[in-house]
């Protein structure tokens, strides 16, 4: 990797619920709008999210460049109003990467001390 | 349906805070959750579930926007993201200023009390507002529901004119706005059966009428059109409430008939619960128009109601209203000229015309209250400010901005006035129960919406909001003040600083005065209408109320067309009556006073040409038996009074009362003379009674002509029965002797004359409550103002009062400069406070149709009441400053 890229990736820093909330988009791929993101994260981290602090998070990582979205069609069950779809972007998905990457770097040579009891 | 939609109110305050770009996101979002949690957990969790995520994201919406107006805070080096640390930052100003609030738990729970009340007392009448005026009616789509009225010219625009047939015929043929135009008329009746007859409200309607306001019935049908015809309309429809009461909730009824007004009718329907429009309606029947009747335009006594058509606006139905009534107007020129239509929203036509002016007054009355409130809170606030001086300026000196503090002090007071909100609450609940018990279950019908007020999600929702806004109100001028700290002048050692201190004070001494202000109108309102309410249910009413029983009944036409038989029925009730135990003497009138109705006809006076014979004066109509005015205790104050001998076959004579021998014999002795009612035979006046109350509201000394029953028998009776001892005792054999005469007959509205009156005047004694629990609010408000303003000021006074106590000044002095201050803060408020009432009572005068007259007395004395209250708080504080020992105030330093 070029080190031109290198730093622009890391230019974009994720937050943890970030980071949560850009893999659960990326789980459910085509399906992606704040209802079952919350519900995916809820069920895969077993924590509590609060529909306020999503939609910050969501805004904010489409403001960062990480997510694109786009409308639906207005629907019916939801009283005439539109759905908003998700999708992880290429930035997003390095971003990603980058994270993921340093976080396992970090948690190299610790593991065992964490299975101590 | 109703199933799928969430409570508007809070979607509303959702798309109305949350930015326009993500409303459709977050607003479908949550409906779509809604839907889902609706049929799984019921409708009702949901609606609480939908209200409280509005709420939370509202306000997380609201931090959003307030933190993008004030800016980003201090840039913080360690912080990637400073988005993230604005939001972690203000958590961190409500922890902080959770632990200011608790350190300083006396204050808090002062500013609570006061807020709690304030908010309180305005969620209090907004619930009434909105059960009574903003969905008064439990009817699907009320906002397609229109209603129309005839207009007059002359009439203020509220007043609704019934429609005359040929009118309304014409309006529904020549309209397409509509979908269903529908006309009803009220019908009171005589319910006859296995049990006591019964009087109950009932309604003709038109066949349209139902599909109109949209309602279908839970058993059997409701009318066809072919129904809107004489001789084929004798079916009924009735109330839930009816079929339970008289037949038990029997399933097998359709088809059963019923006897009202002595008249067979079939049973075709019964509606579900809850449903009784107009008017608590127990019974309905067709509206069926003879020929010769539908072509009246001069005999107005319909109400109109309509259903838009899909696609129509009201606009649309007033503009094809509006050309159709110039067209009848054209073309009508004896009936309908200057006659115009008006169209209005369902809940404006039904609207009880009293009602609203009565809860705006209510309403501004309360805000005032938690304007107060919010003066002295903002007082608190101030002092509470200048300790902080150091603290703040400090802070500043360390780099902290200007923005960065009033943020954090505005936070401070949302976060107090959150925690008001759960006291404002409970205050509602205790308030909305109070007003609730109060009304006489007899009234319940005539208010539409009385059952359903109550503390739900709209009322908590109101006083969120008003929370929010009142902790700006209050918080923001002692922010703004206390962030803009004269730096040196606080750093610099004692900190007791001269010019903002001296501005600070000034300050606060207006907003004290500003209290006191605010508080006079108040009391002198509450004063008013106490005294107005004690008037009318204690003072001289004309006749006797006390020891009176009353009774109406209405003899129907198919039994009592002839008068002999109208006779008959009215000797032998007061026959029986006057044998009871007790009873001393049985008035028979057909009207009696504080009734809900009343009979009136133009009268013409012989020899005397009527000026205008279009509109000829009105008198007010009674037909006595010989016993009425004494068993009322009005006065004979000239001539005779009726007696056995005014027979049907004797000459016709009238008494007329004093008002009347006014306007028509103006100087003039009026025995002797003749007068005449409509086209009835001329009477000769034989007598002149003394004037009484008909009704507090509108008919207080009314011209009145009687005229012995016996030459005049009404179909309509109300009986006055003097009796010694206990009345609801006697209402039993009351009952029983009317029963012995005609079993089919009901007798209704028996009561004491106490109670009567008391019910006629129900609103006014609200009224007279409510303001007199927001006068006291105010009074103890402003009382606890001046207070703590006196007792702060003395505090920083100390240094200066103990100097001033070491060279020589006595306690008389010191009492004279503390309480001197008070004083002029006093009058200065009190002199505000009186022109505020005058503006105030003048407008109250108005509202209450010119019933409570204003009184500088009172103005007068309430201002004495409020001065010296504020003296007397004022006061303690001074004696206290008397006590100072100038060796430890001067150590203080």
């Amino acid at each position: 990797m070029p080190d031109r890229q290198k730093k622009a990736e890391r230019e974009i820093y994720l937050g943890e619920f970030e980071q949560i909330v850009l893999l659960a988009i990326l789980r459910l791929d085509q399906d992606a709008y704040a209802i079952p993101v919350r519900e995916e994260i809820e069920a895969r981290t077993g924590r509590r999210v609060a529909r306020g602090a999503l939609y910050t998070a969501l805004e904010r990582l489409e403001a960062k460049a990480c997510l694109s979205s786009r409308m639906s069609e207005p629907l019916p069950e939801r009283g005439g109003r539109s759905r908003r779809y998700y999708t992880v972007t290429p930035a997003g998905l390095a971003a990603l990467r980058a994270s993921r990457a340093a976080l396992l770097a970090l948690w190299k040579g610790v593991e065992s001390r964490l299975e101590r009891p | 349906m109703s199933m799928h939609t969430p409570p508007r109110l809070f979607a509303r305050l959702l798309a109305l805070v949350v930015p326009r770009s993500t409303a459709d996101e977050v607003l479908g979002d949550l409906h779509e959750e809604f839907v889902d949690l609706a049929a799984t957990a019921g409708r009702q969790r949901a609606r609480s579930w939908y209200a409280a995520q509005a709420i939370r994201l509202a306000s997380r919406s609201m931090v959003h926007r307030v933190a993008a107006v004030v800016g980003p805070g201090p840039a913080d080096p360690l912080a990637p993201n400073p988005g993230d640390s604005y939001m972690r930052s203000l958590a961190s100003d409500v922890r902080r200023a959770g632990r200011t609030m608790f350190k300083r738990p006396a204050v808090s729970a002062l500013v609570i009390l006061t807020l709690g009340l304030g908010l309180g007392a305005n969620a209090t009448i907004f619930g009434g507002i909105d059960a009574l005026i903003l969905r008064p009616f439990t009817i699907p789509d009320l906002d397609r529901l229109v209603m129309v009225a005839e207009t007059e010219p002359g009439t203020s625009a509220d007043t609704q004119e019934t429609v005359s047939p040929a009118n309304y015929l014409d309006w529904k043929a020549q309209t397409d706005a509509f979908e269903h135009l529908a006309a009803f008329g009220w019908w009171d009746v005589n319910l006859a059966g296995q049990e006591e007859a019964e009087r109950v409200a009932g309604f003709f309607v038109t066949a349209n009428f139902f599909p109109a306001v949209g309602v279908a019935p839970s058993l059997g049908r409701t009318f066809m059109t072919d129904e809107e015809v004489r001789g084929n309309h004798r079916r009924a429809v009735l109330s839930h409430a009816l079929w339970q009461r008289r037949f038990g909730g029997d399933r097998d009824i359709l088809g059963k008939t019923v006897l009202l007004d002595t008249e067979p009718f079939e049973i075709v329907g019964v509606m579900p619960e809850g449903f009784g429009f107009p008017l608590g309606a127990d019974v309905w029947a067709p509206l069926a128009l003879d020929p010769k009747a539908a072509m009246r335009r001069d005999d107005r006594y319909l109400s109109v109601v309509g259903r838009l058509s899909p696609g129509r606006t009201i606009d649309d139905a007033k503009a094809q209203i509006a050309l159709v009534a110039q067209r009848l107007e054209q073309q009508y020129p004896v009936t309908n000229k200057d006659r115009g239509a008006r169209v209005v929203t369902m809940v404006q036509g039904m609207r009880d015309q009293g009602l609203g002016p009565m809860l705006s007054l209510w309403q501004a009355s309360a805000c005032l209250v938690l304007l107060i409130a919010c003066a002295n809170i903002a007082n608190l606030l101030l002092a509470r400010g200048a300790e902080r001086q150091r603290e703040l300026a400090v802070r500043a000196a360390l780099g902290a901005s200007r923005s960065r503090i009033v943020r954090e002090l505005l936070v401070e007071s949302v976060v107090l006035a959150c925690a008001a909100i759960p006291l404002a609450l409970g205050v509602a609940w205790v308030g909305i129960r109070l007003i609730r018990i109060n009304l006489p279950p007899r009234l319940v019908r005539f208010v539409d919406g009385w059952t359903s007020m109550g503390v739900d999600e709209r009322v908590f929702g109101f006083t969120v909001l008003l929370a929010l806004a009142t902790a700006i109100v209050f918080g923001l001028l002692p922010a703004l003040r206390a962030s803009r700290p004269a730096l040196n002048e606080s750093l610099k050692e004692g900190g007791r600083s001269a010019s903002a201190g001296r501005q600070r004070q000034r300050l606060r001494k207006g907003l004290v005065i500003a209290e006191i202000a605010l508080a006079l109108p108040l009391l002198v309102a509450s004063g008013m209408s106490t005294l107005g309410a004690h008037r009318f249910l204690n003072g001289p009413q004309g006749y006797e109320p006390d020891g009176l029983l009353t009774m109406r009944a209405v003899l129907p036409d198919a039994k009592y067309l002839q008068p002999e038989a109208r006779r008959r029925f009215t000797d032998d009730v007061v026959a029986r009556l006057s044998v009871l135990p007790g009873v001393r003497s049985v008035g028979l009138s057909n009207v009696l006073p504080s009734s809900n109705n009343n009979s009136s006809r133009a009268i013409e006076v012989e020899a005397v040409p009527t000026s205008d014979p279009a509109n000829p004066p009105l008198v007010d109509n009674r037909l006595v038996g010989p016993a009425f005015l004494g068993t009322m205790q009005i006065p004979v104050l000239q001539g005779r009074n009726f007696s056995d001998a005014d027979r049907a076959d004797s000459l016709p004579v009238a008494i007329i009362s004093k008002s009347a021998a006014e306007r028509h014999f103006p100087g003039a002795d009026p025995i002797g003379r003749k007068i005449r009612l409509g086209t009835d035979p001329w009477l000769t006046v034989v007598g002149v009674s003394g004037d009484y109350i008909q009704q507090w509201f509108n008919r207080r000394n009314a011209p009145t002509v009687y005229r012995p029953y016996a030459q005049a028998p009404s179909a309509y009776l109300a009986i006055g029965v003097r009796a010694d001892g206990d009345l609801a005792a006697l209402i039993p054999a009351a009952r029983a002797a009317v029963r012995e005469v005609d079993p089919a007959q009901p007798i209704f509205d028996v009561m004491p004359m106490r109670q009567a009156l008391a019910e006629k005047t129900i609103g006014l004694q609200y009224i007279a409550a409510i303001m007199a629990v927001f006068g006291l609010l105010a009074l103890v408000l402003a009382v606890v103002g001046v207070y703590s303003l006196m007792a702060f000021v003395i505090t920083q006074r100390t240094h200066e009062i103990g100097v001033r106590i070491a060279l020589g000044a006595k306690r008389g002095d010191v009492i004279r400069l503390t309480v001197g201050q008070s004083a002029r803060m006093t009058a200065a408020g009190a002199i505000l406070g009186l022109m505020l009432s005058a503006a105030l009572s003048r407008g109250l005068e108005t509202a209450l149709f010119g019933i409570i007259s204003s009184d500088v007395r009172i103005s007068l004395g309430f201002a004495a009441i409020l001065i010296t209250a504020a003296l007397a708080a004022g006061y303690v504080p001074a004696r206290r400053a008397t006590k100072i020992d100038p060796i430890i105030a001067l150590r203080a330093e």
